[in-house]
C-alpha cells in the first residue's frame, strides 16, 4: 500500500475509537492507585469521540477529503474535547500529527513517519515534566521505530504497533510505581489500542495481517512484582510538584538579532514549569511558572527587548460597563472565579463565597476543555480564574487557558487547595495579582483525602485490602483503615496538628453529621487549641476531604 | 476669629477627647425596638448591643436633622466662632446633606463642610487632627484646606464577626464580595474612597486580629493610633498590646463603636484607626 486517502484515515480513526471503547474498562482497571483515580480509559475515549465527531462534521461522508483536512478536524475536535491528563496529551499528539500533514492530499509512508515524529514531540511538550514509563514513552518508541528508510504505509503502521506494544510491556521497568502495583501504564495501553485499532481498519478484513488485540488484556498479569523504591504515581509526576509565579512576557528581537524559538523554549522547559513558548523570529511570547522570576526575565533580556511583563490591564471598576454604540450594555463582573466541584454542598460553598459559577466535575468525571470554555463564557466576565480542584483536571484547565486568553488557572490540585485559593481571592485586584496570591497559598495548606480502595494492593509500603478506606496526605497514600473515620483521623494525625491549626472537614454524600461531630470533638480533645470546622460537602467519591492550615 | 470643629456621633470619639478639644458632636438617631434614641446621649453602647443581640429585628439609623445642625451652627456663630463641620462619608450617610441645608439657611454664618470619606474612629482621628490644626490658628479657609489635604493620612481597618449587619443595614457596598456564611470567615474591611472595601477573609478571630496588626503595621510611621471594639474590651486590649510596636500604649486611643456604627458593624467587631506621620 503506497498511500492512504482521507476517507481511509477517517475510517481508521473511527475504528480506533471503537476499539478503545471495547477496552475502556481494561484501561480503567490499570489505574495506578487502588482508587478510581485516573479514569484514563474513559478520558481517552471521550477525547477520541470528540475528535471523531469533529471529523464527521468537518469531512462528511460521500465526498473526497484530503488527509490534511481529516487530521486537522481530528486535532481540533481532540483539543476542545480533551479530558484529563491523558486526553490533553492525546490532543497534543494529534495536533503534531496534523501539523505534519499540512497540504498533504494522500498520506505516504514518508508523511506517516513525520506525522508520528511531530505527534511525539507535541505529546512531550504538553506536559511540564515528561515522565518515562508512561504513554509518552509508548508514543515516542512507536515514532522512533518508523523513522528511517521509507517502506509502505501499512508495514510502517504495523511496525509502530509492535514497537508500541514492546514499549508498553517495559513501562513497569521505567516507572517503579507501576511495578509495585503490578500493572503496565494505563495511558500507554490506550495508545497501543488506538494504533492497533487503526491498523486493523487499514489492513482491511481480507488482509492476512491479523491484529489480535485480545491478548492485550493479558498484559496486566504478565508483570513481575518487585520491591523498588516508591516514586510518585505518573499522574502526579507528569504534573508539577512545586508551583511558583505565573509569568508572561514577550521577547522582541532587537538590533537585527533573530530569535531562536526552539532555543528559548528549550531554556524555559529546562528552567521553568508549565512552559508555553510561541512565536517567530521576531516576537516570542513566553508563559512560564517559576519560583523566582528574576533569572527567567534576565535570560529574556539577554535575547532582546522584553515587554508586556505580567499584563495588568484589567481595572476592576472600569470593566463593568462597555459601550457598544447603542448605550451601555451591562456585562458580568470584570473578574470571576470559576471552580470545578462535585456535590451540592461544595457547589453551594463556592457560590455562597462569591464564585460566578461552578463547573460540575471532579473525581472520575473530569470536565472537557470545551465545558470549561463554555462555563467561562457563561460568567460574562472579562477575565476568569479557573480552580480545577483536582490533580487530573489541572492540565485540561490549562489547555482551556491556552485556547482562550481571558481564562487563567490557579492550579489547585485538591478541593481543600481550591478553598484556600478562594479565600485569597480579592475581587478588586487585577487577575494577575490574584493568580499570584492564590497560587502562593496553595502550598500553605495540607490536603487530606479519604476514599475507598477498589483493589488489593501494596503501595507506599501500605498493604491495602478491597473495601478498606485509604487516606492520602497531599496526594500521597499514607494509611489504610477499616472505617473512613479512622482513615481520616490517622491521616490528620500524620498531617501534624499544631495548637493553632484550623481543620476543615468536608464530609461526603452518605456520611452523617453526627459521626463527624463525634470525630471532631475527639480531635479537639486530643489536640487542644485546634479549631475544627465541619462542612457538608456532598461529594461522591471521597468519604472525607479535609484541610489543615 | 477662632475656628470650632463640629462632627457627628458616627465619629465614635471618646468623651474626654471631645471635651479636651472643644469639639461639638451632633448625635445621630438610632431606632431600635420602635423607639428613637439620640446616639450616645439617650442610648449607651452596652444597652444598644444588648438590644441588638436580643432582638430579632434590626435597628435603623437616621442622620441629625437640618434643625439640629441649624441650632448648633447658630449657637456657635452667635458666639463669634467660625465652624468647620467634618462628617461621615457621603457614600455611607446623608448627614452632610442635613449640614449643607442648614448652612444654606443661615446667612452670615461662616461654615465650611468637609466630607471626610471616613466613618467611626478613623473619622474621629480626622476630627481630632482638624481640632489641633484649628488650635494652631489661621483662617477658616486655611484650616479647611489643611484638613482636606491631610484626609488621605487617615486610615481605618475593621475585622468583623459577620457581614450580616452591614448587609441588612444596606451598607454592604463593595464588601458584598465577601458575603457567604458556609466558611465562617471573619472579613477584614478597609475604608477607602469613602466606603468599605473587602481586604481579606481570615478563617478565625485570632488570625483576623493578627492580620489587623500586620496590615496596620504596613501604615507605619504612625502619628496617631486608635483601637475600637463593639462588645469585647478584652480582645481590644490584646489588639492594643499587639500594636505597641507602632506607638506606646499610653498614646493609643481606646474607642468604642457607638449605636450608629454598631447597627452596621455588629457585635464582636474590632478596628484600628491610624493617622500616618506626614511625609
Amino acid at each position: 500500500m503506497d498511500q492512504l486517502r482521507g476517507q481511509e484515515l477517517k475510517q481508521a480513526f473511527s475504528a480506533a475509537t471503537d476499539c478503545l471503547e471495547e477496552y475502556r474498562d481494561t484501561v480503567n482497571a490499570l489505574n495506578v492507585f487502588p482508587v478510581p483515580d485516573g479514569d484514563t480509559g474513559t478520558n481517552m475515549l471521550l477525547t477520541m469521540r470528540a475528535a471523531v465527531k469533529s471529523v464527521a462534521e468537518g469531512c462528511p461522508d460521500g465526498q473526497d477529503h484530503s488527509a490534511d483536512s481529516v487530521c486537522s478536524a481530528l486535532a481540533q475536535g481532540a483539543f476542545f474535547g480533551a479530558r484529563g491528563n491523558s486526553g490533553v496529551i492525546l490532543s497534543q499528539f494529534f495536533k503534531g500529527f496534523s501539523d505534519a500533514l499540512n497540504g498533504v492530499e494522500c498520506l505516504t509512508a514518508q508523511d506517516l513517519a513525520l506525522a508520528f515524529k511531530l505527534a511525539s514531540a507535541g505529546a512531550y511538550k504538553s506536559v511540564g515534566k515528561p515522565v518515562e514509563g508512561t504513554m509518552l514513552t509508548v508514543i515516542r518508541m512507536a515514532s522512533e521505530a518508523i523513522q528511517g528508510p521509507d517502506k509502505d504505509v501499512l508495514s510502517l503502521w504495523e511496525t509502530a504497533y509492535h514497537a508500541s506494544r514492546e514499549a508498553l510491556e517495559r513501562t513497569p521497568q521505567q516507572l517503579p510505581v507501576l511495578a509495585e502495583a503490578g500493572v503496565v501504564d494505563a495511558g500507554g495501553l490506550g495508545i497501543v489500542i488506538l494504533i492497533g485499532g487503526a491498523l486493523r481498519s487499514i489492513s482491511g478484513p481480507d488482509s492476512p495481517m491479523l491484529v489480535d488485540l485480545s491478548q492485550l488484556s493479558l498484559l496486566q498479569g504478565g508483570v513481575n512484582r518487585t520491591a523498588n523504591p516508591i516514586m510518585p504515581g505518573f499522574l502526579e509526576a507528569s504534573l508539577e510538584q512545586n508551583w511558583g509565579y505565573c509569568t508572561e512576557f514577550i521577547i522582541s528581537s532587537a538590533n537585527g538579532k533573530v530569535l531562536n524559538l526552539e532555543l528559548v523554549r528549550g531554556h524555559y522547559l529546562e528552567t521553568a514549569l508549565s512552559t508555553v513558548v510561541v512565536g517567530d523570529e521576531r516576537n516570542v511570547r513566553v508563559h512560564i511558572h517559576v519560583k523566582d522570576t528574576a533569572p527567567a526575565l534576565s535570560y529574556a533580556e539577554s535575547l532582546g527587548v522584553v515587554s508586556e511583563i505580567k499584563i495588568e490591564n484589567m481595572d476592576s471598576q472600569n470593566q463593568q460597563f462597555a459601550p457598544n454604540g447603542h448605550g451601555s450594555r451591562v456585562k458580568g463582573p470584570a473578574l470571576a472565579l470559576l471552580p470545578v466541584a462535585q456535590g451540592e454542598g461544595l457547589a453551594h460553598l463556592f457560590r455562597d463565597s462569591g464564585c460566578a459559577g461552578v463547573i460540575e466535575g471532579g473525581q472520575t468525571m473530569n470536565p472537557s476543555v470545551q465545558q470549561i470554555l463554555d462555563a467561562a463564557r457563561d460568567t460574562g466576565a472579562h477575565d476568569v480564574i479557573v480552580l480545577p480542584n483536582n490533580s487530573n483536571i489541572v492540565l485540561t484547565a490549562e489547555q482551556a487557558a491556552a485556547a482562550e486568553p481571558s481564562i487563567h488557572v490557579v492550579p489547585a490540585k485538591s478541593l481543600p487547595q481550591g478553598v484556600a485559593a478562594l479565600l485569597a481571592f480579592n475581587p478588586e485586584a487585577p487577575w494577575q495579582e490574584n493568580v499570584d496570591a492564590m497560587t502562593a497559598v496553595l502550598s500553605e495548606i495540607v490536603s487530606v483525602e479519604v476514599t475507598a480502595a477498589v483493589r488489593d494492593v501494596e503501595l507506599n509500603g501500605v498493604a491495602i485490602t478491597v473495601g478498606q478506606y485509604i487516606g492520602l496526605l497531599d496526594g500521597q497514600l499514607v494509611t489504610a483503615q477499616d472505617t473512613s473515620e479512622w482513615a481520616l483521623r490517622s491521616t490528620l494525625e500524620l498531617a501534624g496538628l499544631n495548637s493553632d491549626a484550623i481543620v476543615t472537614i468536608y464530609y461526603g454524600a452518605g456520611r452523617s453529621g453526627s459521626d463527624v461531630r463525634q470525630l471532631s470533638s475527639e480531635l479537639e480533645g486530643e489536640f487542644p487549641g485546634i479549631q475544627v470546622d465541619l462542612i457538608e460537602g456532598g461529594q461522591l467519591h471521597h468519604q472525607y476531604l479535609a484541610s489543615v492550615e | 476669629m477662632t475656628v470650632r470643629i463640629v462632627t457627628d456621633s458616627s465619629a465614635d470619639l471618646p468623651a474626654d477627647l471631645v471635651q479636651q478639644h472643644g469639639i461639638t458632636v451632633l448625635p445621630c438617631y438610632v431606632v431600635v425596638d420602635d423607639r428613637t434614641f439620640k446616639d450616645g446621649l439617650e442610648i449607651q453602647p452596652d444597652d444598644f448591643y444588648r438590644r441588638l443581640q436580643a432582638d430579632g429585628g434590626f435597628p435603623t439609623t437616621a442622620q441629625p436633622t437640618v434643625a439640629d445642625f441649624q441650632e448648633v451652627y447658630r449657637d456657635l456663630s452667635g458666639k463669634g466662632y467660625q465652624v468647620l463641620s467634618i462628617h461621615v462619608s457621603g457614600k455611607l450617610s446623608g448627614t452632610l446633606n442635613s449640614a449643607g441645608q442648614a448652612k444654606e439657611s443661615l446667612d452670615g454664618a461662616e461654615i465650611e463642610l468637609i466630607d471626610s470619606q471616613l466613618a467611626s474612629i478613623p473619622l474621629g482621628l480626622a476630627v481630632l487632627d482638624a481640632a489641633i490644626m484649628a488650635s494652631e490658628g489661621g483662617s477658616l479657609q486655611e484650616v479647611a484646606e489643611k484638613v482636606r489635604q491631610r484626609l488621605h493620612m487617615h486610615h481605618g481597618l475593621f475585622a468583623l464577626d459577620t457581614l450580616e449587619y452591614l448587609h441588612k443595614g444596606g451598607r454592604i457596598g463593595k464588601a458584598r464580595a465577601f458575603m457567604g456564611s458556609v466558611l465562617h470567615v471573619k472579613p477584614i474591611l478597609r475604608l477607602q474612597d469613602g466606603e468599605a472595601h473587602p481586604v481579606e477573609r481570615p478563617r478565625n478571630r485570632e488570625r483576623a486580629m493578627r492580620r489587623l496588626v500586620e496590615l496596620a503595621s504596613e501604615l507605619a510611621p504612625v502619628l496617631r493610633l486608635a483601637v475600637v471594639h463593639s462588645t469585647d474590651p478584652n480582645r481590644m486590649a490584646t489588639l492594643k498590646q499587639d500594636l505597641t510596636g507602632l506607638l506606646p500604649a499610653d498614646q493609643i486611643i481606646e474607642a468604642r463603636f457607638g449605636a450608629t456604627l454598631g447597627t452596621y458593624i455588629g457585635p464582636d467587631a474590632l478596628g484600628v484607626a491610624i493617622t500616618q506621620e506626614p511625609r
